[in-house]
């Protein structure tokens, strides 16, 4: 086994954790992360020595999500950016977002809350939110979903603002 | 900086990815200013409950074993050329290795490794066929028609069972049990062809070993169609759930029950 599959083989809980998120059940995220295995082994070669291995997979399975699932999928938790809460996303909102109440309900916010709200979010949304939880840095993100750096800070951040109004919207 | 253009910038505040300037500012902008100060928290107790408390769903057992056994990429090829090198002999002694032994060693890695696990699936339909035949009271259920057996499984499983066909002529619905397939409970329903009895185990799909190869298509999906210790068997899966078909009864049969039963799933 070359030192690339060895080194690929240890980010598949980290792939499998996006997969999931993204397909919304077990079945098809396995088949994502095991298609995504069979492209990034077709494609080993035009992967650059030096680069960040992890991205290049993450890259590969958001593709192959795309090309593969969204078509198949009538979903309606998959979608751009538009079909986050606009609400969340105005400066209008920014009042309420920001009290102590906001602090006090994340404080008390369980496990299958914030996974509930999360799936809610649009696909794009998923993606930074998680890719940024793995650590992945603004470039490195950029270049998974193929857009310009500054468009990945300014989703990141409508994506967290849209992920505080779920939150808010559960606790009431 | 004026606040919109701390609030923009807070994420990266936090994780350090702001120059030294920038950073600077922000911090000296969240000195003076309450409200901003107070969204930084807001943000910092996001990125704490998406950290600590968002669950998170690991790759099986199984799916790194059989990624293991998949991603074993053969060496690149030597250029044609180079075998007319004074290593000539070495050279095709090495490419007749590579020629038999490949496939050999892709065989023993994948293809062995499926049929163990794919066998270790089949065997356990099998088991659970013969676990009912052999019990003193196989249904928990008898069968007064699907709408008495599909309900009674509400509460029993933890999963919502797909009871696709309620049972004809041909193959009468007998009732239904509660088992186990491997690791996780299974919804066994049971029908007839005329005194054979068919068991149909419905279970969660995920995290097994499902075969890949030598699939035939029924009824719409690709399905293993095998036999084991005297028994046909027929495995497929759908919507997240597995499905196992097994009996006495001759292929051709049983394959006209899944045939049904992929039809209404």
């Amino acid at each position: 086994m070359s030192t690339v599959a060895n080194e690929a083989l240890g980010y598949v809980d980290a792939l499998h954790n996006l997969a999931r998120y993204l397909t919304g059940n077990e079945t098809d995220a396995e088949d994502l992360v095991q298609e995504t295995y069979a492209r990034a082994l077709r494609a080993e070669h035009q992967f650059t020595a030096g680069t960040n291995l992890k991205a290049w997979l993450f890259r590969i399975l958001r593709n192959t999500f795309l090309s593969s699932y969204r078509r198949q999928r009538n979903n309606p938790t998959v979608g751009g950016l538009d079909t986050v809460d606009a609400y969340a996303q105005g400066p209008a909102s920014e009042t309420w977002l920001f009290d102590d109440l906001e602090l006090d309900r994340l404080r008390k916010v369980v496990a299958e809350e914030i996974e509930t709200a999360l799936m809610t979010l649009s696909e794009e949304a998923r993606t930074v939110i998680l890719l940024d939880l793995e650590g992945l840095t603004e470039i490195e993100v950029a270049e998974v979903v193929n857009c310009p750096v500054g468009t990945v800070k300014s989703r990141l951040s409508r994506a967290r603002a849209a992920l505080r109004q779920k939150l808010k919207d559960y606790a009431r | 900086m004026n606040c919109e253009d701390v609030r923009v910038r807070l994420v990266d505040y936090q994780r350090g990815r702001l120059p030294a300037a920038t950073h600077a500012d922000v911090r000296a902008h969240l000195d003076g200013c309450a409200d901003c100060t107070q969204a930084e928290a807001v943000e910092q107790e996001l990125t704490s409950v998406l950290e600590r408390r968002l669950p998170q769903h690991p790759a099986s057992l199984a799916l790194k074993r059989r990624l293991a056994a998949q991603w074993s990429p053969s060496p690149p090829v030597p250029p044609w050329w180079s075998r007319w090198q004074p290593a000539f002999a070495p050279a095709m002694a090495v490419a007749i290795v590579l020629v038999v032994g490949a496939p050999l060693l892709y065989y023993e890695r994948t293809v062995s490794h499926e049929r163990n696990e794919q066998a270790g699936m089949v065997a356990e339909a099998v088991n659970d066929h013969l676990r009912l035949l052999t019990s003193q009271h196989p249904l928990d259920i008898e069968s007064g028609g699907i709408h008495q057996v599909k309900p009674w499984f509400e509460g029993r499983l933890d999963f919502a069972p797909m009871v696709p066909f309620e049972g004809d002529a041909d193959f009468p619905l007998k009732g239904g049990a509660v088992g186990y397939f491997l690791d996780r409970k299974a919804a066994v329903l049971v029908y007839a062809r005329r005194l054979h009895p068919i068991s149909l185990l419905i279970f969660r799909a995920e995290g097994l070993a499902w075969p890949a190869r030598g699939l035939t298509p029924v009824g719409g999906v690709d399905a293993y169609v095998g036999a084991e210790r005297g028994f046909n068997v027929m495995m497929w899966r759908r919507g997240g759930l597995g499905y196992a078909l097994v009996s006495d009864v001759d292929a051709g049969e049983l394959k006209g029950l899944a045939v049904k039963l992929i039809g209404r799933s």
